[in-house]
């Protein structure tokens, strides 16, 4: 203890030896300052949600805890959120369904069968385009092209789909990544072995991929399940579960647009519910980030 | 030409002819043979190469969709009269009486998306460096696992906290405190009545969601940065300090530009958040305190009502239109940096 405290105070004196090294202290304790500000809106953020949402979430009064979010919201909004946390779930099932083996089987097919050239060079061009779009451009297209172009009508068909797009350019990437770093010598082998292209495509490499493969998948996953935006024209909003796939039925309710509605509600009683949905909402996403980053980093250090 | 000539010409092209045909016939039908004569893991393997080259184009295939689509639903507004390319620069927005101008919301996000990057570059940097260069190394691991807990953090959810906590703040502390005191009260920037949803709370808040993304793409490109610099500069007797700021960050240039670059794109496309804070008022902002209107906001708000308007729809459209192209010119920008990043490493 004392050593440290040594220490210190040498350091202390050193910084006063000359302008230079008081500079450099100077500009160390700014930084640390920085650093400071920038970590401390996460848990600005997490105070304010947890403060007033937490008996919302945690509680065991009537209308808190299970009973939030096993609940539908009834008349007048005053049950639970049972309604998004359903509907959540399902628009995040289906959009997986349709865009991760898309993008899956794509970066597995520019990898492994195209030579470097113009042809993986688009594809990686329209990924990156596609990951900086904006998230409205994307409500706005699902709502011109599937709504409206393909008459499939707000719904979850259409939410879902919005949603799989969107995940396309993550999980895409993460697994273009994770395929490369594998090892030249593992598909040597097995070609060797008298495997066919396929075969080995399929049990030597994506195996050895498949880590990196999860934690893209969880990344966009996590991703998609906060967006708000693309929903709104979209996937609607529903009191109850969607019934059909089709039609007025098939709308349903997310929990980033429930947040959303709730906050902008002028009904007091809303304001607590909503805080409780992001209370939610944030534990979900966090968790799944927080185990993509377990993943990524025993593996692989991902490149952004 | 004589005519011999000419026939030989012919007579030798003619010759070629059948060759290539024979040549072309036999790259048709050998593949089907092939199929033919393998057996089952051959089959599958030829089936899958055929089968994958769907979805490897399905992204490719979404961008055009998207691009079209967008360009489709805005040429009404482009090609009518009351409309045109003109919009663009129109300053007034009235659909019922067939005023479609876009500059309010064109100068309302260029002015919340400078105030975000005029706070998230400097900051990000500056904590960028502070953590690869002097953290001590027990809370480096911590400072980034935040940071990626940030970028994970849903906008709505920042958006619900601007709302709840920041717009109050700015309303019943800030605008008092700085009209108020003799200092800061003249300045033309921050006068005027405001309920709190304003301009600053936008950018504020777009300011706290880029910060991530400017930290976290910076320390990797400092990371990078070899160390050998890095000994050869202290070894010339400068401070820690001098060789990070001097040394250090010009190497890593080309990252910190795409970091930059990176976080103009989410600023400019960021919707939920600044929709919930900036107060949605159709006027150019003259103060900081003063409310506006960004491009994504007026498309999630009155695209509901819209759509059964041609010309309206068309001019939100447009708007989208705007806010892709801008997009697709981040992210070129965005790979040029990283090009020149690995030009200077000498990997190209």
């Amino acid at each position: 203890m004392s050593g440290r405290g040594d220490a210190l105070i040498s350091y202390l004196k050193s910084a006063t030896q000359s302008r230079r090294h008081f500079t450099d202290f100077l500009f160390k304790v700014v930084l640390g300052i920085v650093i400071l500000i920038v970590v401390s809106p996460f848990f600005l953020v997490l105070f304010q949600v947890a403060s007033i949402g937490f008996w919302q979430v945690f509680g065991s009064g009537p209308g808190q805890g299970l009973e939030f979010f096993f609940t539908f919201p009834g008349i007048g909004l005053e049950g639970g959120i049972r309604n998004a946390l359903v509907g959540t779930v399902e628009l995040i099932v289906l959009a997986s369904a349709v865009g991760i083996p898309l993008s899956v089987f794509g970066a597995v097919y520019i990898t492994e069968y195209t030579q470097p050239g113009w042809g993986r060079s688009i594809v990686e061009f329209a990924s990156d385009v596609l990951a900086g779009i904006p998230s409205i451009v994307f409500g706005a297209f699902g709502f011109a092209f599937i709504v409206d172009f393909l008459h499939l009508g707000m719904g979850i068909v259409a939410g879902s789909l919005t949603l799989a797009f969107m995940m396309i350019p993550t999980v895409l990437r993460t697994t273009q990544e994770a395929l490369r770093a594998v090892p030249m010598s593992l598909r040597e082998a097995s070609l060797a072995l008298g495997a066919t292209k396929w075969s080995t495509t399929w049990n030597v490499t994506l195996r050895a991929a498949f880590p990196g493969l999860i934690t893209g998948v969880l990344l966009a996953i996590g991703r998609v399940m906060g967006e708000t935006a693309p929903l709104i024209f979209t996937a609607g909003n529903n009191l109850t579960v969607p019934t059909e796939l089709t039609g007025s039925g098939s709308w349903v309710a997310s929990m980033p647009y429930t947040i959303w509605a709730y906050i902008s509600d002028p009904r007091e009683y809303l304001q607590a519910k909503a805080h409780g949905t992001a209370l939610a909402l944030m534990i979900m996403v966090l968790t799944i980030d927080v185990i993509a980053n377990i993943i990524s980093r025993k593996v692989t250090r991902r490149l952004v | 030409m004589t005519e011999t000539e000419t026939q030989a010409v012919e007579h030798t092209s003619s010759e070629n002819e059948l060759p290539q045909f024979e040549k072309l016939k036999k790259r048709l039908t050998t593949p089907i043979f092939d199929f033919i004569d393998a057996d089952r893991s051959g089959k599958t393997d030829m089936l899958g190469k055929v089968f994958l080259l769907v979805p490897a184009f399905a992204s490719t295939l979404i961008i055009v969709l998207i691009l079209g689509f967008l360009w489709y639903e805005s040429t009404p507004i482009l090609t009518d009269p009351a409309g045109g390319p003109g919009i663009i620069v129109g300053p007034t927005w009235d659909p019922n009486r067939n005023l479609y101008g876009i500059a309010v919301f064109i100068v309302g996000s260029l002015l919340c998306t400078v105030i975000a990057i005029g706070i998230a570059v400097p900051v990000g940097i500056g904590g960028a460096i502070f953590l690869s260069e002097f953290c001590p190394m027990r809370l480096r691991q911590p400072i980034k696992m935040i940071t990626e807990m940030m970028a994970a953090i849903p906008s709505i959810v920042y958006g619900l906290w601007a709302y709840v906590v920041m717009v109050p703040y700015i309303k019943n502390v800030l605008a008092p405190s700085l009209q108020n005191n003799p200092i800061t009260g003249w300045m033309p920037w921050f006068q005027g009545d405001t309920n709190g949803l304003s301009l600053l709370a936008g950018g504020v808040i777009l300011a706290i969601m880029l910060l991530p993304t400017v930290v976290t793409i910076t320390n990797d490109a400092l990371q990078t940065v070899p160390r050998s610099l890095r000994e050869a500069s202290l070894a010339l007797g400068a401070t820690q300090s001098e060789t990070a700021r001097k040394i250090v960050i010009s190497a890593a240039l080309p990252g910190v530009g795409a970091a930059v670059v990176l976080a103009l794109g989410r600023a400019v496309g960021e919707t939920m958040a600044v929709l919930m804070v900036t107060g949605n008022s159709l006027q150019i902002p003259y103060t900081l305190f003063d409310p506006t209107y960004v491009m994504t906001s007026i498309i999630t708000n009155q695209l509901g009502y819209a759509f059964v308007f041609p010309l309206w729809r068309s001019a939100l459209f447009a708007v989208g239109l705007v806010l892709m192209i801008m997009s697709i010119c981040f992210t070129l920008t965005a790979k040029f940096f990283v090009r020149w990043g690995m030009k200077t490493r000498g990997y190209i």
